[in-house]
């Protein structure tokens, strides 16, 4: 074999070897961006809990917090208390939360919401038009909006109180610091 | 050896009918066709990736967002809008990793080349162990001979039990 | 003593000894000493008995359902059934390693009982090798790595087996017949080994372990086959094969596998390509592990991925050795490998099994590359890519093609080169078959460019192979004056490896044909109906009867009741929606008609979860997939007829104790 291709080997194996080791700097639950940094699509959707429809237009120049659920995805019900709590300590401010039903019927959406406490706004999204132009992986799925209509960060994942709080105050305050871009619970 | 020769003359006639058989059954199904709605969405779909499963198409996956999906793409489909449009739809909301297989046309679309490469490569290997048939065997000189004969004792002796010297 | 004790200490037991094994046959290769050779002999059958001892330890332990151990508590309940309970030994990562350890064992005992009767030196350096890798793989499973017997405080119940592999019995047969397939492996690798360290062995160690090659081979194929009629009556998306990491790693020791054996028949001929072959070895060798690594380490995202632990850095670094250890012995070792001689002719046996070769290699390097990509182009620039069946849909087709058009010519063709005239006499009748192939395609079947291509090819294949049977009994017939029938047989059995290998070559055409039609001819259809609603799909309807909750022991369902009627059958078919305690998604169970032209495909996507007044189904009608468990099957039957040794001759040869005098090696 000529020293070419002896090298080429040589080369072609420390490179696979390379890969490999590589790879296990990474989650296999990784991150994908996808929509975050861009405009957050706008939407009209009928709402959930009351004749009508909400649109996005409403939270316009506002910061918005959008977290998509449905009645039977159980880490959703995990993480709802801590949105319920999150919610009481911004409900005086002029924070918008939304829940957006996903792949849900209306009479299972409703019952979830009423028993657990929902009390922010709720819309549902039957044809997943709306999770679609969000990129929504698999729910529970949160996103922030700045007020400039941009989606700053997003949560896969149940969430939790912490996440939600520096979220938020990352986007009231703006340049705040390390705020979240993309972040997984687990 | 004229009825040989018949016999010659009419295989070779099928052989030559069969092959123009086979290139017309070739050609005949390769013919273009134009694609109905219905067929190009079913393309666009197999080249999506369903983003709740393990690697399944949007068309091949039987979840409910995998058929979400499917609605989504048969609208923009009905809508005129062109493959490349609807791909970049789905980019623009999931990434790159939507895609199941690289665009030919970008850096990452380098994958294409591998199979290529790999022939070719193969191919060069191999035609190197083509070599002319040795002109004429000669007689293997007293070295070579010694070298054969100790070659041979060295093999045999792996057929002795290990401690025999 | 409970059962982590025992199994615990059999496996602590067992490393020292393999380790002491290793180093007495490496000695006793080295300085000639038949004791150290003895005693290595000994601790390979003791390291064999202590892993039977842990196996046991383990099923006891799953059978008594004792949770004290983490293994049982993650992958057994109380309600488990008793078969899954017993195969859930291989459901996990530990139990997975335990399996590949005792298959290595067992393979390692063989070689030290048996395999050191011939070739003594030759086999006592494959002892060691095989040894040493035993002995890595007992460590995997007495450290944090991989250790089965690792204690927890035991909760009420277990968990269960994850639901996927509690649905179907092909989970009896898939992992063991894979692992199988993976490990005997070992051994064509060992003695390749062995032969480059001593610098001798010349072709020797090719005939010592062709059976085990061709054997592992046919298990590994036949596992794979396994492995995708499980998935298609299991994971509920009407697919065999989706190029998913786990079976592309499965697949890419195949591959090379298959070449190697073919390549193998060129050097016993024709004493060629000896560094190709122990490069094929070492390739293969090198994938099972790359393979191994590639499942359980977590770093690609696939079907198999339950979990993820430490044994990936472990792995990856055997793979390092394993690699680096053999390609630079190769590379030592090459200048007393070199060929003499050359392939002449073109149109030969042996130049087409080196362009086979070639294919095949190029086959595996595109689906180890595709695989990778993600891994790379991540590594590269951050960027996320898939790689999925569009693409090796797309690059591995046209190669499979190729390898079916060499399939056809190259058994046909002699060694050393052809004439014109040899050409015309054999390939007329297959050309024309070929034709005839191509006919049907176009006419009844299914559609498209690859589909006829493929069905030509198929032709072409098949009509070589009855041309060679009507050749063989024939000649038998004239020279023995045997009838038809007992010529056929006596062919196959006096010329198993010949006959054996059409009789593959044959299975490989029938899955060919099937995996075209069934992908070319898929109808699919789904549909939300009510109770009483129908749907036509192809020449079936199917009606809904009604959407129900049905309980079991250890799992809930919602089942679609439905009729199919039309295209000559009649029946029911349930296709399911399955919710297990432990788990919050629930798995599609199908609902499959099979018959020999179609399988109806029934999945149950959606339904009213409030009434159960609609459902929605997703219909598929699949021509001729059945026929791929079939060809399947009659490859393993090929590959069994090619290993059976050939019947004892008449004159029984004399045995000679020594070697007194130098003698030429004749094949």
């Amino acid at each position: 074999m000529s020293r070419w291709l002896r090298a080429v080997l040589v080369v072609a194996i420390a490179s696979l070897v390379v890969v490999l080791a590589l790879a296990f700097r990474r989650a296999p639950t990784d991150i994908r961006t996808g929509t975050v940094g861009k405009p957050a699509a706008a939407f009209t959707l009928e709402k959930l809990d009351g004749p009508g429809t909400w649109s996005s237009e409403q939270a316009k120049g506002k910061v918005v917090v959008v977290n998509f659920f449905a009645s039977w995805c159980i880490p959703c019900k995990e993480e709802n208390p801590a949105l319920v709590r999150v919610y009481e300590r911004y409900r005086a401010s002029d924070v918008v939360f939304i829940g957006v039903l996903y792949q849900d019927s209306r009479d299972s959406g409703l019952k979830y919401v009423r028993d657990n406490g929902v009390a922010w706004p709720t819309v549902i999204d039957d044809a997943g038009r709306v999770a679609f132009s969000y990129g929504v992986f698999g729910i529970p799925e949160t996103f922030f909006i700045g007020p400039d209509g941009v989606i700053v960060g997003r949560h896969i994942g149940p969430i939790d109180e912490t996440t939600l709080v520096r979220g938020i105050e990352c986007l009231r305050v703006p340049n705040a610091g390390d705020c979240p871009r993309a972040s997984a619970s687990r | 050896m004229i009825e040989r020769a018949r016999g010659w003359k009419s295989a070779r006639v099928a052989l030559v009918l069969a092959l123009v058989a086979l290139a017309l059954a070739v050609g005949w199904s390769a013919r273009p066709r134009t694609e109905t709605p219905a067929e190009r969405v079913d393309r666009i779909t197999s080249e999506l990736r369903c983003v709740v499963c393990q690697g399944l198409s949007v068309r091949d996956s039987p979840s409910e967002s995998a058929r979400q999906m499917r609605d989504i793409v048969a609208q923009r489909v009905a809508e005129g809008r062109s493959d490349d449009e609807i791909r970049d739809e789905f980019r623009a909301s999931y990434g790159d990793w939507v895609v199941l297989a690289p665009p030919l046309a970008s850096w990452s679309g380098l994958v294409w080349l591998v199979p290529l490469a790999a022939l070719l490569v193969g191919a060069f290997v191999a035609l190197g162990r083509f070599r002319p048939p040795a002109a004429g065997a000669r007689e293997p000189s007293a070295a070579e001979l010694a070298q054969l004969r100790e070659r041979a004792r060295r093999e045999e002796s792996l057929d002795l039990p290990l401690d025999a010297r | 003593m409970s059962w982590a004790d025992l199994g615990g200490a059999a496996l602590r037991a067992a490393l020292p000894l393999a380790i002491w094994g290793c180093g007495a046959a490496a000695y006793g290769a080295a300085k000639r000493d038949g004791r150290a050779l003895a005693s290595s002999r000994w601790s390979a059958l003791l390291v064999l008995v202590l892993v039977a001892l842990a196996i046991l330890a383990m099923e006891g332990a799953l059978v008594t359902h004792d949770f004290s151990i983490e293994y049982v508590a993650r992958n057994n309940a109380r309600a488990t059934p008793l078969f899954f309970t017993v195969i859930s030994l291989w459901a996990a990562l530990e139990g997975s390693i335990l399996l590949w350890t005792i298959v290595l064992a067992g393979a390692t005992a063989y070689v030290a009982w048996r395999g050191v009767r011939e070739m003594p030196r030759l086999a006592t350096v494959a002892l060691a090798v095989l040894l040493g890798m035993l002995a890595f793989f007992l460590l995997l499973v007495t450290t944090p790595a991989a250790d089965p017997f690792v204690r927890i405080d035991p909760p009420p119940d277990g968990s269960g087996p994850n639901p996927l592999l509690q649905n179907h019995p092909l989970m009896a047969l898939h992992p063991p017949l894979l692992y199988l397939g993976y490990v005997l492996f070992s051994v064509p690798f060992a003695y390749a080994i062995a032969s480059l360290i001593l610098g001798e062995g010349g072709d020797r160690w090719l005939v010592a372990t062709r059976r085990f090659a061709l054997v592992s081979w046919a298990l590994l194929g036949v596992g794979i086959v396994a492995g995708s009629w499980w998935s298609y009556a299991v994971l509920g998306w009407g697919g065999y094969w989706a190029w998913d990491p786990v079976e592309n790693a499965a697949i890419m020791p195949w591959l090379t596998a298959t070449a190697y054996l073919h390549s193998v028949m060129v050097e016993e001929k024709r004493r060629l390509l000896r560094t190709w072959n122990l490069s094929l070895v070492i390739t293969t060798f090198a994938l099972t592990i790359l393979g191994t690594f590639l499942t359980r380490s977590g770093v690609v995202n696939s079907v198999h991925a339950f979990t993820q632990s430490a044994i990936g850095p472990l792995l990856l670094g055997y793979f390092v050795a394993i690699v680096v250890l053999s390609v630079g012995l190769l590379l030592w070792r090459m200048p007393r490998l070199a060929d003499q001689g050359g392939i002449g002719a073109p149109l030969s046996r042996e130049a087409i099994f080196l362009f086979q070769n070639v294919v095949f290699v190029a086959a595996t390097l595109t689906v180890l590359l595709g695989t990778l990509y993600p891994l790379i182009a991540e590594a590269i620039s951050g960027a996320q890519l898939s790689i999925g069946r569009p693409y090796f849909d797309r690059v591995e087709v046209p190669l499979a093609l190729a390898l079916l058009f060499l399939m056809g010519i190259g058994p046909q063709l002699p060694w050393h080169g052809a004439s014109r005239a040899t050409l015309e006499r054999q390939f007329t009748v297959p050309v024309v078959a070929a034709a005839l192939g191509a006919a049907v395609a176009v006419v009844i079947g299914p559609s498209g460019v690859f589909a006829v291509l493929t069905y030509a090819l198929a032709a072409f294949v098949a009509a070589t192979v009855v041309q060679e049977f009507a050749r063989g009994v024939r000649a038998r017939r004239v020279l023995h004056g045997e009838t038809a029938v007992v010529a056929l047989a006596s062919l196959i059995r006096r010329s198993g490896r010949r006959y054996g290998g059409y009789i593959v070559h044959l299975g490989i055409v029938v899955v060919a044909v099937a995996v075209a039609t069934s992908q070319a001819g898929t109808v699919q259809i789904e549909r939300t109906l009510s109770p009483t609603g129908s749907v036509q799909a192809g020449p079936y309807l199917l009606t809904l009867n009604s959407v129900r909750d049905m309980s079991e022991p250890q799992r809930d369902l919602v089942v679609a009741d439905l009729d199919i009627t039309g295209g000559g059958t009649s029946g029911h078919l349930r296709p399911a929606l399955v919710f297990y305690p432990n788990s919050t998604q629930a798995i599609g169970s199908p609902g499959i008609a099979a018959s020999p032209r179609d399988d109806v495909y029934t999945i149950l996507a959606a339904y009213d979860s409030r009434a159960h007044s609609w459902a929605t189904i997703r219909v598929l009608v699949i021509p001729l997939v059945s026929w791929i468990w079939l060809g399947g099957a009659i490859v393993g039957l090929g590959a069994v007829i090619a290993a059976l040794p050939p019947p004892r001759s008449r004159t029984r040869p004399v045995t000679v104790a020594r070697v007194t005098a130098a003698r030429v090696v004749e094949p």
